[in-house]
């Protein structure tokens, strides 16, 4: 390693190791770049050992402490008793199982793996510092996915232990009484639910009119009854002012109140990590939100690619996967671009939701004229055996009969996101899903269904 | 909304039918099982019955037109309120390059529909899908669409498109061994090719021209104090030549349409395709008018679409519409060729390089710069006589190149 002014020639830098990182990496090498990846904190990024894989495990766990109750109905008599030092030891180890993955796959590939944080000072030159180690390394081409950071609320500062965000929720060994979820977005709720089942009575602070703003009123309607049946309470149109020892003051459309917490989860969305890597320095444009302005190639520069969450749109693990293939590809001189017609989205909350592609009232303020067809879970075999009819799946197609968007909500509807979205991006025809023979009993025949409804041939909806 | 009845497959393999007579007109009224027209196919001819009640809104094809399984025959509004389909199974349509795209899908969708397969290939060979014509259902542009497409918007590699020198790189003929998929510049060559070939009967004659006045008249032309007398080369005289005798045998500016042949097109203006080798494969870039062009402007033309074609900045249109094409194949060398006829032509002229030749000139071998040419012609519509007529007009013509200063 050369220490000082005295730089290192690198063939491909990907900077940050999350999903897209490391995507990027294993695509890279694969097409004969030599790799050179730097991580900052740990390989996998936020998904994997703060964000949806942790947070996953939490809910399954979730799920089975209330098993108890949901089957006491069915004749089980059942008690289910929670160790949380087990459940965080348990926790560890599936984001180190899936971590060491990663690390073996960029091993294999041949990617030299480098600790330290990246920042750029020139447009093909970055400095990474790692304790007191200054490395200077130029590289052909970058490949920038550092992600992004939670938001923090200036009246609600984190200390660590009370006012925490979603990632010392999850990594807590102690149960909170009185859990206060600042923000009723989709991490929000899925924490909300699983809390909740945990034990804990939560109360979700949210700025808009209803929980999960941006989704289907007919989603949020279902979703909240599910929240209200775990008792959860939900404070809409509220804004969380400042904390005290009695708890967090809110102001709503009643006045001030204070709702008792011993914790306090401040999850209220995300910034862009662009300012920390100093993309600007690199020459690429950043916008006033922090988000990198990209070509559909991903290019910011010349030479240095962005992905992930540092680029327009949700900010996904799923999407900068796939951005990854999109930037390797293209500094490997082949062509792609990012073009997807849907991106799908799922909340794990209970009831799961699905959105894919459009919705009704999406595609009519796009200018398309477009049919939906609604079937109902409490018509699913599948739905009934699982213990459950609560929800619904939407199909939305337009006047061609091409399904532009799928919506549904229920228990383990996430798992239709594939089907979906495989029908919105390959352009599947109503008739191409109602065609199509589902196994009995799946959920996935609730899908069919609705796509028989516009196809005119309804089975067993009214 | 209207109910789509398509051409459904009314005998066993049956490709398409011709409409006989219509029985009912836009307006009517008709029941289901009405009669509503009668075809004919290479089998029998037959009435269709109206599978929907409904008001006749439009017929999708004239008496005495031919339709193709899947094609919409015609359109009823049945009141329903989603859009309907006949269910019989139907052929997926397929339209010919040169045929009417036919009714554009319905265009509500902001996005074109395509699935990510056929959006890459799109990219990967620079066709733009927002013009491209799906054949798929309800609209969706498959991946043999975005190769048809290839035809129009086949960008020129940006090296060695001159049509005058043609020098072949390092990478000529070089191909890793394996199975490769037959796509870009080089499917849309093939699939033309085969056309061609299958559909084309070809004759070629050939001739060899003293080009000794030919050379003499270029290079006073070239010496001329004029805007584009520096662009003037033997192919300027050669296709100012051709666009002559074109204007003089119209059947050659012409084209023979259907598979099996149907009709006989002739051309209203003479637009001459110049073959351009590339490290891609073959393109046709196309002057049009080039007899409405002087010698001076032709010369420009073609040197500005030689230019455009090494920049890589051609277009779909600076592509397609030729009547004719002349192939240069002597600028890599060589006397003789038997070039194949682009479809939509009823002839192509090649060009061998000129050299130094024996020629007997009054009892005498001497040594003359001499032009040998090819002319290859779709023996369907150009018969021996015609096709030495036409040659004729244009050796005439190089022998004394005099004669392209004179009108008619």
């Amino acid at each position: 390693m050369v220490v000082g002014e005295v730089a290192e020639a690198v063939d491909m830098l990907v900077v940050g190791g999350g999903p897209g990182g490391y995507a990027t990496a294993l695509h890279a090498a694969r097409l004969g770049r030599r790799v050179t990846l730097v991580e900052r904190g740990e390989l996998g990024g936020t998904c994997l050992n703060v964000g949806c894989i942790p947070s996953k495990t939490l809910i399954e766990v979730a799920d089975a402490m209330v098993t108890p109750d949901r089957v006491a109905a069915w004749g089980v008599a059942a008690t289910a008793d929670l160790d949380m030092s087990v459940l965080q030891a348990h926790l560890r180890d599936v984001v180190e199982g899936l971590t060491g993955g990663v690390r073996h796959l960029l091993d294999r590939a041949g990617v030299v793996v480098l600790a330290g944080e990246a920042r750029f000072v020139k447009p093909n030159r970055v400095v990474v510092e790692h304790g007191a180690t200054v490395e200077h390394l130029d590289f052909r081409q970058a490949v920038v996915a550092t992600g992004s950071r939670p938001i923090e609320l200036a009246g609600v500062p984190l200390d660590g232990t009370r006012v925490v965000g979603s990632a010392g929720l999850l990594s807590s060994d102690t149960l909170p009484e009185e859990l206060v979820l600042v923000g009723g977005g989709y991490v929000g709720v899925e924490l909300g639910c699983a809390f909740a089942k945990l034990g804990s009575r939560v109360t979700i602070v949210e700025t808009e009119a209803s929980i999960l703003p941006g989704f289907d009123d007919r989603i949020t309607r279902t979703v909240t009854r599910g929240l209200r049946s775990l008792g959860v309470g939900i404070c809409c149109d509220t804004t969380a002012v400042d904390i005290e020892d009695a708890g967090l003051v809110v102001s709503g459309p009643d006045g001030s109140a204070v709702l008792p917490a011993d914790r306090v989860a401040v999850v209220v969305g995300r910034r862009p990590n662009s300012d920390m890597v100093g993309l600007v320095e690199a020459g690429a444009s950043v916008d006033e939100g922090g988000l990198v302005v990209v070509d559909p190639a991903r290019r910011a520069t010349e030479m240095v690619f962005a992905i992930g969450d540092l680029t327009p749109g949700p900010a996904l693990a799923h999407k900068a996967t796939a951005e990854a293939e999109v930037a390797a590809d293209v500094a490997c001189g082949r062509a792609n671009a990012f073009d997807p017609t849907c991106i799908p989205l799922i909340v794990f909350s209970d009831p799961q939701v699905v959105v894919v592609g459009m919705t009704k009232a999406d595609a009519s303020s796009a200018g398309i004229a477009a049919t939906s067809s609604r079937f109902p879970l409490a018509a699913s075999g599948r739905a009934r055996t699982l213990g459950t009819g609560d929800g619904f799946v939407t199909v939305v197609a337009d006047g061609d009969g091409t399904v532009i968007g799928v919506q549904a909500v229920g228990a383990h509807v996430a798992e239709l996101a594939g089907e979906a979205a495989l029908a919105v991006e390959t352009a599947a025809t109503v008739k191409d899903m109602a065609g199509t023979i589902h196994a009995h009993p799946t959920l996935g025949e609730a899908l069919a269904e609705a796509a028989m409804g516009l196809a005119g041939r309804p089975l067993h909806a009214g | 909304m209207a109910f789509e009845f398509r051409l459904p497959d009314i005998g066993e393999g049956l490709e398409e039918a011709e409409i006989v007579e219509w029985l009912v007109s836009p307006g009517d009224a008709v029941v289901r099982d009405q009669p509503l027209v009668e075809v004919l196919t290479d089998k029998a001819s037959s009435e269709l019955p109206s599978p929907v009640a409904g008001t006749v809104l439009r017929l999708g094809a004239s008496e005495g037109d031919r339709l193709d399984v899947g094609e919409i025959l015609i359109e009823i509004d049945d009141g329903s309120a989603q859009v309907a389909d006949d269910t019989k199974p139907i052929a997926p349509v397929v339209s010919a390059p040169s045929a009417d795209p036919g009714p554009s899908p319905l265009g509500h969708v902001s996005r074109p529909k395509a699935s990510p397969a056929t959006r890459k290939l799109a990219l990967e060979e620079g066709v733009d899908l927002g013009t491209t014509t799906g054949t798929g259902p309800g609209g969706r542009i498959t991946s043999d669409d975005v190769r048809a497409s290839g035809t129009q918007l086949a960008p020129a590699p940006a090296a060695s498109a001159s049509p005058q020198i043609h020098t072949p790189t390092g990478d000529l003929g070089q191909m890793p061994s394996g199975r490769h998929p037959l796509r870009g510049i080089r499917g849309v060559v093939a699939r033309n090719m085969e056309r061609s070939w299958a559909e084309i009967p070809h004759i070629h004659s050939m001739d060899e021209i003293d080009a000794a006045l030919l050379v003499d008249f270029r290079q006073r032309l070239r010496g001329m104090d004029r805007p584009g007398a520096s662009a003037v080369t033997a192919l300027t005289v050669v296709a100012a030549a051709a666009a002559r005798a074109l204007r003089r045998f119209p059947m050659v500016n012409a084209c023979i349409e259907g598979s099996p042949g149907e009709s006989i097109v002739v051309h209203d203006s003479v637009n001459l395709g110049i073959a351009v080798a590339t490290d891609s494969g073959l393109v046709v870039p196309v002057v049009r008018d080039v007899d409405r062009l002087d010698l001076f402007a032709l010369a420009t033309a073609i040197a500005n679409l030689a230019a455009r074609g090494r920049d890589g900045t051609l277009t779909a249109a600076d592509l397609s519409g030729a009547t004719f094409t002349i192939t240069n194949y002597g600028s890599m060398g060589g006397r003789w060729a038997t070039p194949i006829i682009p479809p939509g032509q009823a002839a192509i002229l090649g060009l061998g390089a000129v050299a130094d030749r024996p020629v007997v000139v009054d009892g005498q071998v001497v040594a003359r710069p001499t032009l040998p040419i090819v002319l290859g012609s779709d023996h369907r519509l150009i018969d021996g006589d015609l096709a030495s007529a036409f040659k004729g007009s244009i050796t005439a013509d190089l022998l004394e190149p005099l004669n392209l200063l004179v009108k008619g």
